[in-house]
């Protein structure tokens, strides 16, 4: 699903990644680890072609995203769910609104839109919260609400970039429960993340980068 | 809608389809958009709806002044003095010889004592005059041109009648007419002008609104971006807002203009009677309220369209 091919980043000063390759299966859910500045999120960056890696091949789902350019660029992104650290909510909008973004992107009939905004909060356990505005929620709920809106379109492939980041311990196990139960019905997951203690406890293969560098890929 | 559209109920539709729905919803998400800052909206509006009421007043000016003008060229007339030798018998056989000819509609003769007799009676010296001794005015026939005539028909006409056996001068001015086509065109050229330079005016006003509107909503075009929404899915809502202030704006400029003109009739109208015009004072009319308000919507499009352009690629994404 996603393969990368001897990729190297180098920015003004320092390469952020060096002569990394790694593939991972359609299905498959990985953890990608690492201390901060070690990579993990320039992997992502490259991975939601928000930058372009200065050598090397990234092929994601069959296609070479060098070959991605201009107006395909979006339609690449909508095969993604993507789960921010500080989760992206809109406060202008109410959760609802805020879950059904990526469906009105993909052109789904209103009445699509809403019976899959209800499924998706309801797997995230927010069903009967959908008109309040995000911002009168917890932090832990917010992520969930922004976890609902990665998954609502069905994605391919479900990226997170520190969905944990700011949550307790309780409230992190639960989240990374939920990433699992999508992994389960078959959606690739990568998920970076520096909670070694959680993510160690999950039995999924854990890819680690030490500047720039994959050091190792332990399998469940 | 069709339900039996491939992919209906299941998944995206047909990328017709969504799109239309999107323009549905981008027009009027961005008119509630609008709405849910009354204050701010209604100045940007009346900003350009003043914007576009000059240039519209000074046109629908002009075509009243058109009126005048024309009204004035159709009441022209001709003053033919006959040499002091020519009598009376002489004056009605000239005017009859006149009137045959196609761009005369009808020639009046005037007795030099009926003349004198006026003339004592306008300058109010009756008794004076009558102690003159002798006449010295001639015989004189009023000449009333066809309405069809142009200035330079009248100039043409004119040069005609000083070559006429017995005529001794013809009064008629046209180059004051031809002055006031000269005035009316220059000031149209003006109102073009004003009118481009204030079209321009409303595209910034409303570009600069636009601008501050991709700022407030700069977070919202990110996160749309990161999820695989195109410019297009960014943009249309912009578009819209443009479009509804625009709109909004050349109708308040309407409505200015009326009001102006409203202001203006009693004296207009006055004018108007003065220099025997049937017609009255009129102003932009339905049709050309209408044709404001899509002159502003147009700007207003156009507007939200070059900005957007400009703004949105510069936030990418970080």
């Amino acid at each position: 699903m996603i393969n990368f091919e001897r990729v190297s980043k180098r920015f003004e000063h320092h390469d952020a990644l060096r002569d990394v390759s790694l593939d991972i299966d359609a299905g498959e859910m990985v953890f990608l680890t690492g201390h901060s500045g070690a990579g993990k999120s320039t992997m992502l960056r490259l991975l939601m072609l928000l930058d372009r890696p200065t050598s090397g091949r990234l092929v994601v789902n069959g296609n070479d995203v060098a070959t991605i350019r201009g107006r395909r660029i979006a339609k690449y992104r909508q095969d993604f769910g993507i789960v921010f650290q500080d989760h992206q909510l809109l406060f202008d909008r109410s959760i609802f609104d805020n879950v059904a973004l990526p469906l009105e992107i993909a052109g789904f009939h209103p009445r699509d839109i809403g019976r899959r905004v209800r499924a998706a909060l309801d797997k995230v356990g927010l069903l009967g919260r959908e008109s309040a505005n995000p911002i009168v929620l917890s932090g832990g709920e917010q992520q969930r609400v922004g976890i609902a809106r990665a998954v609502v379109a069905r994605p391919k492939i479900l990226v997170a970039d520190e969905p944990t980041g700011n949550l307790d311990p309780g409230l992190s196990a639960e989240i990374m429960a939920l990433f699992e139960a999508f992994h389960r019905v078959g959606v690739t997951v990568v998920v970076a993340s520096h909670d070694l203690a959680l993510i160690s406890r999950l039995r999924h293969r854990i890819i680690t980068l030490k500047e720039g560098r994959l050091i190792g890929g332990v399998g469940p | 809608m069709n339900t039996s559209v491939p992919g209906a109920g299941v998944g995206p539709r047909p990328a017709l389809v969504s799109w239309i729905d999107h323009h549905r919803r981008a027009a009027s998400q961005s008119a509630q958009r609008l709405l849910a800052e009354p204050v701010q909206s209604l100045f940007t509006c009346l900003a350009v709806g003043i914007a576009l009421a000059l240039p519209a007043a000074l046109w629908a000016l002009l075509q009243n002044a058109e009126i005048i003008a024309g009204n004035i060229q159709t009441t022209a007339r001709f003053t033919l003095l006959m040499e002091q030798g020519v009598d009376i018998e002489g004056a009605r056989l000239t005017a009859e010889t006149l009137e045959i000819r196609d761009e005369i509609e009808r020639v009046e003769v005037i007795d030099r004592r009926d003349a004198l007799a006026q003339f004592a009676e306008d300058i109010g010296l009756v008794e004076l005059v009558d102690n003159l001794d002798s006449n010295p005015l001639p015989h004189s026939l009023q000449l009333h041109p066809v309405a069809s005539l142009t200035p330079a028909d009248l100039d043409d006409l004119a040069q005609v009648l000083t070559e006429v056996a017995g005529i001794e001068q013809v009064v008629f001015d046209t180059q004051w007419q031809t002055r006031l086509q000269a005035a009316i065109a220059a000031l149209q050229r003006l109102t073009a002008g004003v009118g481009v330079l204030m079209v321009l005016g409303a595209v910034l006003i409303l570009g600069n609104t636009i601008r501050l509107g991709i700022e407030a909503r700069r977070e919202e075009i990110t996160v749309i971006k990161l999820i695989g929404g195109g410019d297009g899915f960014a943009r249309r809502p912009l578009l819209y807002a443009g479009l509804w202030s625009g709109a909004a704006g050349g109708f308040f400029g309407a409505i200015l203009v009326a009001l102006l003109f409203w202001f203006l009739a009693a004296p207009v109208d006055r004018l108007f009677d003065l220099y025997d015009v049937d017609s009255r004072f009129t102003g932009l009319g339905w049709s050309g309220a209408l044709a404001l308000t899509a002159v502003g919507g147009l700007a207003g499009l156009l507007s939200a369209w070059s900005t957007a352009f400009i703004h949105l690629r510069r936030i990418q994404p970080r």
